[in-house]
């Protein structure tokens, strides 16, 4: 192995920059480390240097430790993305410099920096000095005075990000080719995907600090396992379901789960379908994989294809995760791609060719003060991110009149060490919790406590009713052991079942399923038969669940009840969705449980589950 | 009539040419005369009282203890100036950027001031003085005195020339010489120094110049004392004093021409590397 990282971290200002990454590399390998600008892989890079000093892990090169060793001790050679040509020396001057310092005779020098001139294409060139040279000539003189000096491995951070397309091509094209030649082991960072397939043996995909996965650029393309992987590296549609006996579910789509990959019962499940394989078909076809009907949106020229933007009718209990769709628009978008030379049609029936199924993302929590006072629940989110190993996002929302980075900075210093992410919005909280929960995933939202006045304000109230995320309401409790399940007018439905026996699986927790009934007769034999239905489904979530029927006056009082009596740690209903069925002059059943449970208090709309 | 654009956005001939005048009226009293001036009143005796001027054991004296004691100046300040540049530029310190007000602070103090704190440090009754005196360490009134007073008043120069060159300078053709191989020491000399000669040279120039003509902190240390520590500009005023006006003329031209010489070189080499830069 000629590199080999191992648990490599950084840290700035106490943040991890780079976070335990290791890697190994074979001789002659050209390893592309790929990653958005910001995500640290070129601090990777400056470390194995030696540029950068590292706060934890190891780095060999050739077999030895070199973690203390200075840079200029580690053979290494560097090729940054600004050049860094000596301007007072020529070019062959330049390539010498590493021969010179180390005493090697001028006529030496001399016939090495001919050589590598025109190993790298610019024989003849040597006297020229570098305001004399183009970019890419530049970069070649960079690339041929890293060699010269005959270094172990090669380190190039962007080396073509400063060149125009043309020249960039070219000069990658080349470059790959001398690297085979001199069969020397390379690690070259990149923010460009396409140049990462073009010329890698393989790639590291980095994101915050992190490597999160490794492998030959078909492999990485075709069977991603991370959701950011798969939206980096190409494009294609990222579906979010549930998995319900062992299957993932897209609204009517049923997808066999591939055996290896671990998926609890209830969980998320999401797919990736790269646009060549989706097939669009004229409508006359009716095959189990199919999506439905959806309408051309969008329609791109490119060379010998056109890609295509579908829409098609909202799949229930799916979430679109890739392309993005913005708040407000109905229906899932699926990207495709088609013959250039074919017209366009303006409707078609979408099935799928192949898929692929992610791994299990991490449930992540979003954590937002629905109030203007700006203070995220942090505390509440904690225990439950702690019980369901989940992330925590703290998004703040600035008013539109006021600059917004003292809010970043205050949050930043203050949840530092609980959240995952802070994320910024700027306008009115509810609103913009409600668009942030709608334009990203989360499996819940947590706004915490909320007094009975603002919890009635317009604003609160748009948010409860337009939600497409569970909202969990109320101070946490360290430990949740029971958990209740109702809706707002006394009977479980589909989604509170699926939600709640969910999270009550990751947590651990013990499930009663309630229905409030009005009289004290038997209750209808459908009601059982429904309570029954819940049990099961709970059961396959590996939940311990019982039905209970209580009987009151109104819902309201009979779960206001069942929850105090039973001291519940959470109470989940559902929510009404968009219809309200308030009575003119009270108000909604969801609020006033809002205001009297005094516990957590899930509501989960809908299509949510 | 020529249109703007082919004069190259200048007002061309048709135009009034009453803003030039104006600024040439202003200009003349103010700036030009005065220099004309020098030049008539020191050939007034005709070349040979001139020359007899300028051969006067105190005139030459004067005149060489100005340019041994400004290149003594520019010589220590080149490597302190260059030396602090690199430091404030290269390192991250607590009080780092205090440090860079304070040592820029020179150009802000009135020189007479300066000449007042350094005897009130190192003069008989100074801070160190009090101590160092009765040793028989006495820089005041010395020529060492003179070099202490002209390196604190010019120290802003050279750092200013260079740390911005520096400051410019990515930090990227270091790193590449310290992967390459190349020591500390090493890059410094081969690396960073060539791409600082233009910030060299002009610094170098106008520490010359200043430490050149500096009357206020030298009149302060030196004691004026003729043959000792007298350099040109102190001889030249007190000859213009004592009402021997010719002398102080004579010399006077000399150190005008001199100036007159390193601002030509300057120009022309800013003029250089401005082309060049293009």
């Amino acid at each position: 192995m000629s590199i080999v990282l191992e648990g490599l971290t950084k840290r700035f200002e106490g943040r991890a920059v780079v976070e335990s990454v290791s890697l190994e590399i074979a001789d002659g390998e050209l390893f592309v480390l790929l990653g958005a600008s910001g995500s640290g892989k070129s601090t990777v890079l400056r470390m194995i240097a030696g540029l950068t000093s590292s706060d934890g892990g190891k780095i060999e090169l050739m077999g030895q430790d070199v973690t203390n060793l200075e840079p200029q001790r580690r053979g290494v050679g560097f090729v940054f993305q600004n050049y860094s040509i000596f301007q007072h020396m020529t070019a062959a001057k330049n390539i010498a410099f590493g021969l010179r310092i180390r005493g090697v005779s001028r006529r030496h020098r001399q016939q090495k920096s001919e050589e590598l001139l025109d190993l790298v294409g610019l024989g003849g060139l040597g006297e020229r000095y570098a305001r004399e040279l183009s970019g890419g000539q530049q970069q070649r003189v960079a690339l041929a005075r890293a060699l010269a000096y005959e270094p172990k491995v090669l380190l190039l951070d962007e080396p073509f990000g400063a060149l125009d397309v043309k020249i960039r091509t070219q000069l990658r094209r080349s470059f790959r080719e001398i690297q085979q030649r001199l069969r020397l082991t390379t690690v070259l960072v990149t923010h460009d995907q396409e140049e990462a397939f073009e010329i890698a043996d393989r790639i590291g995909v980095v994101e915050r600090g992190r490597l999160i996965e490794v492998g030959k650029p078909e492999e990485l393309y075709r069977a991603p396992g991370s959701l950011y992987a798969a939206t980096f590296l190409g494009a294609g549609t990222v579906l979010q379901g549930r998995t319900r006996e062992g299957r993932a579910e897209f609204g009517p789509l049923s997808l066999e789960l591939p055996a290896g990959q671990q998926h609890e019962e209830g969980s998320p499940v999401r797919i990736l379908i790269r646009p060549e394989q989706v097939e669009l078909g004229d409508g006359a076809s009716g095959e189990h994989r199919a999506l439905g009907v959806g309408r051309v949106i969008e329609s791109s020229f490119a060379g010998s294809l056109r890609r295509l933007r579908i829409r098609i009718p909202r799949l229930p209990r799916t979430r679109q995760i890739s392309p993005p769709v913005p708040y407000g628009e109905e229906g899932q978008i699926v990207e495709a791609v088609m013959p250039a030379s074919e017209a366009v049609p303006e409707e078609a029936r979408i099935t799928l060719k192949g898929w692929r199924v992610l791994e299990q993302p991490r449930p992540s929590l979003l954590v937002a003060d629905p109030l203007p006072r700006q203070r995220p629940p942090v505390e509440a989110a904690r225990p439950l991110a702690a019980g369901l190993n989940a992330s925590i996002v703290v998004l703040g929302v600035s008013e539109a009149d006021k600059p917004p980075d003292p809010l970043r900075e205050r949050l930043k210093t203050e949840f530092e060490n609980d959240a995952d992410e802070i994320r910024m919005r700027v306008g009115e909280p509810a609103e913009q919790i409600r668009n942030e929960q709608a334009e990203s995933f989360y499996d819940l939202v947590v706004l915490g406590p909320i007094g009975p006045k603002a919890i009635r304000s317009r604003t609160v109230r748009g948010l409860l009713r337009e939600a497409s995320t569970p909202l969990l309401f109320g101070e946490s409790r360290e430990h949740f052991g029971k958990v209740l399940i109702c809706t707002a007018v006394g009977e479980p439905g589909k989604s509170d079942v699926r939600v709640g026996g969910w999270l009550a699986g990751r947590l651990g927790a013990k499930v009663t399923l309630l229905h409030v009934s009005r009289d004290a007769s038997e209750p209808p034999r459908w009601i059982r038969a429904h309570l029954d239905q819940g049990v099961a489904t709970l059961s396959a979530f590996d939940v311990q669940a019982e039905a209970a029927v209580r009987q009151a006056a109104s819902p309201l009082e009979g779960i206001l009840m069942e929850a105090r009596k039973g001291d519940y740690d959470l109470v989940v209903i559902g929510s009404h969705g968009p219809r309200t069925r308030s009575v003119i002059g009270r108000d909604d059943v969801t609020i006033q449980i809002l205001d009297n449970a005094k516990r957590p208090v899930l509501v989960v709309p809908e299509d949510s589950g | 009539m020529t249109s703007p654009g082919a004069m190259g956005g200048r007002v061309g001939r048709g135009s009034s040419r009453l803003p030039v005048s104006v600024l040439l009226l202003v200009l003349l009293p103010l700036l030009l005369m005065p220099l004309a001036a020098v030049f008539v009143f020191a050939l007034k005796g005709g070349p040979s009282a001139f020359w007899d001027a300028i051969r006067s054991p105190e005139a030459q004296f004067a005149l060489r203890f100005s340019l041994l004691i400004a290149f003594a100046t520019t010589a220590v300040n080149a490597v302190l100036g260059t030396f602090t540049a690199y430091v404030l530029s290269k390192h991250r310190f607590p009080g780092d950027r205090a440090l860079g007000v304070v040592v820029n602070l020179p150009v802000a103090i009135p020189t007479v001031v300066v000449g007042t704190s350094l005897l009130l440090l190192w003069g008989p009754i100074g801070l160190l003085g009090k101590v160092l005196v009765p040793l028989g360490l006495q820089p005041m009134f010395r020529p060492f005195g003179v070099l202490l007073a002209h390196l604190f008043v010019t120290f802003p120069y050279m750092l200013g020339a260079v740390k911005p060159v520096l400051d410019e300078l990515e930090t990227t053709y270091e790193e590449a010489a310290y992967t390459i191989g190349a020591s500390r020491w090493t890059t410094f000399r081969l690396v960073l120094l060539p791409a600082l000669r233009g910030g060299l040279i002009t610094g170098a120039l106008l520490t010359f110049a200043h430490s050149l003509g500096e009357f206020g902190a030298t009149v302060m240390v030196s004691g004026n004392l003729r043959l000792k520590t007298q350099t040109a500009p102190l001889y030249i005023f007190a000859q213009f004093e004592a009402g021997d006006i010719a002398h102080a003329n004579a010399l006077a031209a000399v150190l005008a021409l001199l100036s007159f010489a390193i601002f030509f070189f300057l120009f022309q080499y800013a003029g250089g590397t401005a082309r060049r830069a293009r």
